[in-house]
């Protein structure tokens, strides 16, 4: 039988964030650490049931993280970046 | 022949940006720590006059000569007449657009690239760096580094590096160095390749090498820049609405709606800020940010009402079986998602001073053929969520019989982003639907599927 799970990670739209195609695989694994991207809902649920999909792929935890996820404030993660930068130059 | 495009004479061209910041209060941002952010916190990274913009409260700030020369090859950018829409919509409104698509880079981006290389180049900056998705704004700050004699590098998130050649050459053809992140060029880089060497990338890699590059470069004289959120960057767009008040001036025209999407929200801010200002002086006026529609399923945004509409939320439909049509239950969202937003366009709609819309892909797309096709240039996909709310304002227009107003910004033209077009036209953008015996099966198949690693708050 055909993976239903490949034809899903194959599926494929243009990623708000990027500004080019992804397929929904990419966006599984969108950020740093295979984490998913917070606008994975947002952007699915008009093509299949994105959020059952997850919920059966994702442990409990993991599901209820990802779907309170937001970003954090720009100037935020700048400062945390540049921090982080800083340290790493410094080793 | 009809007149179709109001054109600001070249010496009108505005000659100081308006700062909301002098007309809303918002709270300061914060640090990781908790504490507020200092401007040295940001010295790295930009150049100090450009933090003084990013935390001033003065109203007016003047836009630099040399800035507005550069500005002049593309501005004032026409205020055009949709006619041809209003003819193919049978609708009474009056619709005129801000086109931003004049650009060298085909897009609003080097409305603020250009000052922000300006003010770089006065500080002493030799380098800037950035991070870019498919390539927009790489492609912006590539020009405008070239016209003040500039280095740029990008860091290109790798999916989009290999999908884009033509960015890559633009970038390449305007003296920028385009490189695929993750990269070898930054110890960020080859953290994230020798966890994965395979690595798609992503926009927090690159973003993360492109601050690395410029805090570690020892002469001090690199900085890095980015392309919308911050309030220095809503500050240089509002050139796009101030000439837009001018040219409604000319043909004594004001505007009842203000339309612009919002992805980051430098677009609609440009556009919308100046006729904000407005608003707070007592004018009447609708003014209407545009996103994708959320997911339904999920509460973690307020949802509310288009105005007149009584519709309810409900559940999703149960899924169909395999190749069925799936169909989404009608939902009407509002509020901004907050999803990486500009804080002062979030600060406006938490005011009830602008008022969130949202429209489906579907009617994205189809209000950006419609557009191709009666008023002929190709809009970029984010511009799209705009045409498809002035398409339902213009429409409610017409079932009302008001000769309404509406201004909208044209963002950019889609010449490069034709792939979206090319799936939508072929079908490709089918919905996709699984039966529930079916995605029991898949769960044992997905037991190996990486599953995520809880983030690391920054909060």
């Amino acid at each position: 039988m055909k993976s239903i799970c490949e034809d899903i990670s194959k599926l494929e739209r243009r990623c708000p964030r990027l500004g080019g195609p992804v397929t929904f695989s990419y966006c599984r694994i969108a950020v740093e650490n295979q984490n998913a991207c917070f606008k994975i809902f947002d952007c699915w649920w008009e093509r299949f049931d994105v959020v059952d999909y997850l919920q059966h792929q994702l442990s409990k935890e993991a599901f209820n993280h990802l779907r309170k996820m937001q970003p954090p404030d720009k100037t935020t993660t700048l400062v945390d970046l540049i921090r982080q930068a800083q340290q790493r130059t410094k080793s | 022949m009809a007149v179709k495009s109001v054109i600001l004479p070249a010496n009108e061209i505005p000659r100081q940006w308006y700062n909301i910041l002098a007309d809303i209060k918002m709270n300061p941002p914060l640090g990781p720590d908790g504490n507020p952010v200092k401007p040295e916190d940001l010295a790295p990274v930009f150049p100090m006059n450009i933090i003084e913009q990013e935390v001033s409260s003065q109203r007016w700030i003047d836009i630099p000569e040399p800035v507005l020369d550069v500005l002049a090859i593309w501005r004032p950018a026409p205020l055009t007449r949709a006619d041809r829409l209003e003819k193919a919509l049978g609708t009474p409104a009056r619709i005129y657009f801000k086109y931003e698509g004049a650009s060298p880079p085909g897009s609003h981006k080097p409305n603020t690239a250009v000052p922000q290389a300006y003010y770089n180049k006065v500080f002493g900056i030799e380098n800037m760096t950035t991070e870019t998705g498919a390539g927009q704004w790489g492609s912006a700050l590539s020009f405008a580094c070239a016209l003040f004699g500039l280095t740029c590098k990008v860091f290109m998130v790798r999916i989009s590096f290999d999908q884009k050649p033509y960015r890559k050459a633009m970038m390449e053809t305007w003296g920028g160095k385009c490189i695929a992140s993750p990269s070898t060029d930054t110890q960020a880089g080859r953290d994230a390749l020798s966890r994965d060497p395979d690595t798609p990338g992503s926009l927090g890699i690159a973003i993360s090498e492109a601050i690395e590059a410029a805090v570690s470069d020892p002469s001090g004289k690199t900085r890095y820049s980015l392309g919308s959120v911050l309030n220095h960057v809503m500050l240089h767009q509002t050139i796009i609405g101030l000439e837009a008040q001018k040219q409604m001036a000319m043909i004594n025209e004001y505007p009842d709606i203000i339309i612009g999407c919002a992805g980051g929200g430098s677009n609609f801010a440009g556009l919308a800020f100046p006729f904000v200002q407005d608003k707070i002086n007592g004018r009447q006026i609708e003014i209407y940010p545009v996103e994708p529609k959320a997911c339904p399923t999920l509460t973690r945004a307020p949802f509310g009402y288009d105005h007149g509409d009584t519709a309810r939320y409900t559940p999703l439909l149960p899924m169909h079986s395999l190749g069925h049509t799936f169909v989404p239950a009608p939902i009407h969202a509002g509020g901004l998602r907050y999803h990486g937003m500009a804080p002062a366009v979030s600060q406006l709609a938490h005011e009830g001073l602008i008022t969130p819309k949202a429209v489906s892909q579907t009617e994205a797309f189809k209000a950006g053929i419609l557009w191709a096709r009666t008023e002929g240039v190709i809009p970029a996909p984010e511009t799209t969520n705009a045409l498809a709310q002035v398409i339902k304002e213009a429409e409610l227009a017409k079932q009302e019989g008001k000769e309404k107003v509406i201004v909208f910004n044209f963002s950019g033209h889609g010449l490069l982003d034709l792939t979206g077009y090319e799936k939508y036209l072929a079908g490709g953008l089918s919905d996709f639907a699984l039966s529930d015996e079916e995605m029991d099966k898949s769960t044992a198949v997905m037991a190996n599927f990486p599953k995520p690693q809880d983030l690391k708050s920054t909060k």
